[in-house]
């Protein structure tokens, strides 16, 4: 996406009513944003704070406050490994340890190719399939060390 | 245990229909009929006084009387007035409201029209947590449904009744499930709590009057307005009743949301209707109302699930979350990943939370790691009682965890300390 077509898709936000006043729309548009670049970057910020009349350091304070934004690069897929307790109890940490030697980076990080990020996430909410880990907005439970490498392989994995 | 009588399924009644997420299934199976009496045959007022009769008290985590909280609500005379639906379900090891919304979204919607009927709020909004993407999809699909059969919009039913109900995802941060901090989100701020009073009933999103309920509370109103308040009533413990959704995982051998009446107990739970424990080991530990929770050791399970009963026990309710840990399994570690949430997840407003948890952490882990001392608990317990003074339910209750496993399971705390390492670690 483009920041023109960025802009206009703030404007199409803001056509929708569901808030009674602008600044109401900051997390609707910083999804947006999420979800349509790498990254949310200062040009991207600062179209989010003129379409809303939101000072630029305000903008850029909440992008940073919420976990699921990403205010640095992140790879296409985003892959997130529960390790909160019932989740540990069940083998969530030597889940994340084994998909951080196959892709070969640390929690945080991302591949080379640009392709993954792997981070340490808190409890999901599917901790009845514990270990659980999401690949952007796809989940998977129960999850075994084995079916790693063909979970990797759907997103383009090579290795 | 023989002859127990299974209770019907109320809150979980349409969720292994198939499509039980479509207008067409609820429909079908009796939806909206609540609103419809409501609408056409009750007062807002008749509303709150049946809610009220009923005992309902919030599953949120604090069990606040929804019938007041309506009656506060209604009671005020700023304009306009919003409905929010708290769905941030961010209490580790808590999936309960998933279940209903993903799977019978419809019944949520009807409850929150209920409540927007009774307090006179025209406009609501769902706040989802982010990392429920599936549920945002379901969610919407229900609410355009709901448009498209006159559910929502203007003039409701052909009443003077009128409603517009929007979903508003959170972006994965714990603190916006208690309710200012969740307001703060909704008008675009970082989720850092207000202090009370003033309460959002009086002064919430924009400063006008603002109902905050959890998703399952809602899920409860159409079924109250169907069979009556003294009906419901009846269900389970007398000073807090209904069914309740316990979320239970962990050790367990059937992991899952079980529906049973308010206040059945923990041991039944567990080793009923979650199977009891895997490969028949021991059970060690329970956190019985997520990770806020004072631990329960295996001696203190037969206590019933309910608001009064658990504090009685030194423990809370909370969200009904229900932790298992086995034989094999070390508290230290466990009491360790709990605190690491909350330094985690704490927002940084007021010290004895943001100091206090990563003085926890620090401790904690240095005793997971065999470098621990004995004065180290006594310095976890005195932090603890310093994080009481925090400004909101985060900082106040986050030791809990910490604090009950240093008091309940000392000797294994001592034992790491002794033997410079963790008995339980593997390999
Ligand atoms: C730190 C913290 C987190 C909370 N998280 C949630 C949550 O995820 N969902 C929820 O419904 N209530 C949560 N609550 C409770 C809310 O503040 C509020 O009491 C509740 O939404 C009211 O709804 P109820 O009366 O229907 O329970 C939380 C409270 C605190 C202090
Ligand atoms: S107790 Fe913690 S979460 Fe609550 S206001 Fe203080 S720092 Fe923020
Ligand atoms: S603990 Fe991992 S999803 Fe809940």
């Amino acid at each position: 996406m483009t920041l023109t077509e960025f802009r206009e898709e703030v404007r199409k936000l803001k056509e929708s009513n569901k808030y009674p006043e602008l600044k109401s729309y900051l997390l609707p548009a910083l999804w947006m944003a999420e979800k349509n670049f790498p990254a949310i970057t200062h040009d991207v910020m600062r179209v989010v704070s003129e379409e809303l009349s939101v000072p630029l350091v305000e903008v850029e304070e909440v992008a940073r406050f919420y976990a699921m934004f990403h205010t640095e690069k992140k790879g296409k897929f985003v892959i997130r490994v529960c390790t909160n307790l019932s989740c540990m109890l069940r083998g969530g940490e030597e889940v994340l340890s084994e998909l951080c030697r196959l892709l070969n980076v640390k929690p945080g990080e991302t591949t080379p190719d640009g392709l993954f990020t792997v981070e340490e996430y808190e409890c999901m909410g599917l901790c009845d399939g514990a270990p659980a880990v999401t690949v952007n907005e796809d989940r998977y439970t129960n999850v075994r060390l084995e079916e790693l490498p063909e979970i990797l392989r759907k997103y383009g994995w090579k290795g | 245990m023989a002859g127990r009588v299974k209770m019907e399924k109320l809150l979980l009644r349409n969720v292994d229909k198939e499509n039980s997420h479509t207008i067409d299934v609820y429909l079908k199976n009796g939806g909206y009929q609540s609103l419809r009496k409501a609408l056409k045959e009750m007062s807002p007022e008749d509303v709150v006084e049946e809610v009220k009769l009923s005992g309902l008290r919030g599953r949120g985590g604090a069990g606040f009387p929804t019938g007041l909280k309506w009656e506060f609500a209604a009671a005020d005379v700023k304009e306009p007035k919003f409905f929010v639906c708290n769905a941030d379900e961010g209490e580790p090891c808590t999936f309960k409201d998933r279940v209903i919304f993903e799977k019978d979204p419809h019944a949520l919607i009807e409850g929150m029209l209920i409540g927007a009927y009774a307090t006179g709020c025209r406009y609501g909004y769902i706040y989802l947590r982010g990392e429920y993407p599936i549920g945002r999809k379901i969610l919407e699909r229900a609410i355009g449904e709901a448009y498209e059969k006159g559910f929502l919009g203007e003039n409701i039913l052909g009443t003077d009744f009128s409603f517009d109900l929007y979903v508003h995802s959170g972006a994965g941060a714990y603190i916006c499930g208690e309710e200012t901090a969740l307001i703060e989100s909704l008008e675009g701020k970082r989720g850092e709590p207000r202090i009370k009073p003033p309460f959002p009933v009086n002064a919430g999103y924009l400063w006008k009057p603002t109902v905050v309920n959890n998703v399952e509370t809602l899920a409860n109103i159409p079924l109250i307005i169907e069979r009556g308040g003294k009906w419901y009533s009846g269900i389970g413990s007398p000073d807090c009743p209904g069914p309740k959704l316990y979320p239970v995982s962990g050790k367990v051998k059937r992991p899952g949301v079980y529906e049973l009446p308010m206040g059945t107990p923990l041991s039944e739970i567990i080793y009923e209707h979650a199977g009891g424990i895997v490969q028949d080991r021991k059970l060690k530990a329970v956190f019985p109302g997520g990770a806020s929770s004072s631990v329960l050791t295996a001696d203190e399970i037969d206590v019933p699930m309910d608001f009064p009963s658990l504090a009685k026990a030194g423990t809370m309710l909370g969200s009904g979350a229900i932790m298992v840990l086995d034989e094999t399994d070390c508290i230290v570690r466990a009491a360790l990943r709990l605190i690491e949430f909350f330094r985690h997840e704490s927002c940084g407003k007021c010290t004895p939370c943001r100091e206090g948890t990563d003085w926890l952490v620090r401790l904690v882990r240095r005793i997971e790691e065999g470098e621990g001392s004995e004065e180290d608990l006594d310095v976890i317990l005195s932090v603890s009682e310093t994080m009481e003074n925090s400004f909101c339910g985060l900082g106040m209750a986050a030791h809990n965890p910490v604090a009950s496993s240093v008091r309940k399971f000392r000797e294994e705390f001592l034992t790491h300390i002794e033997l410079g390492r963790c008995p339980y670690r593997r390999g």
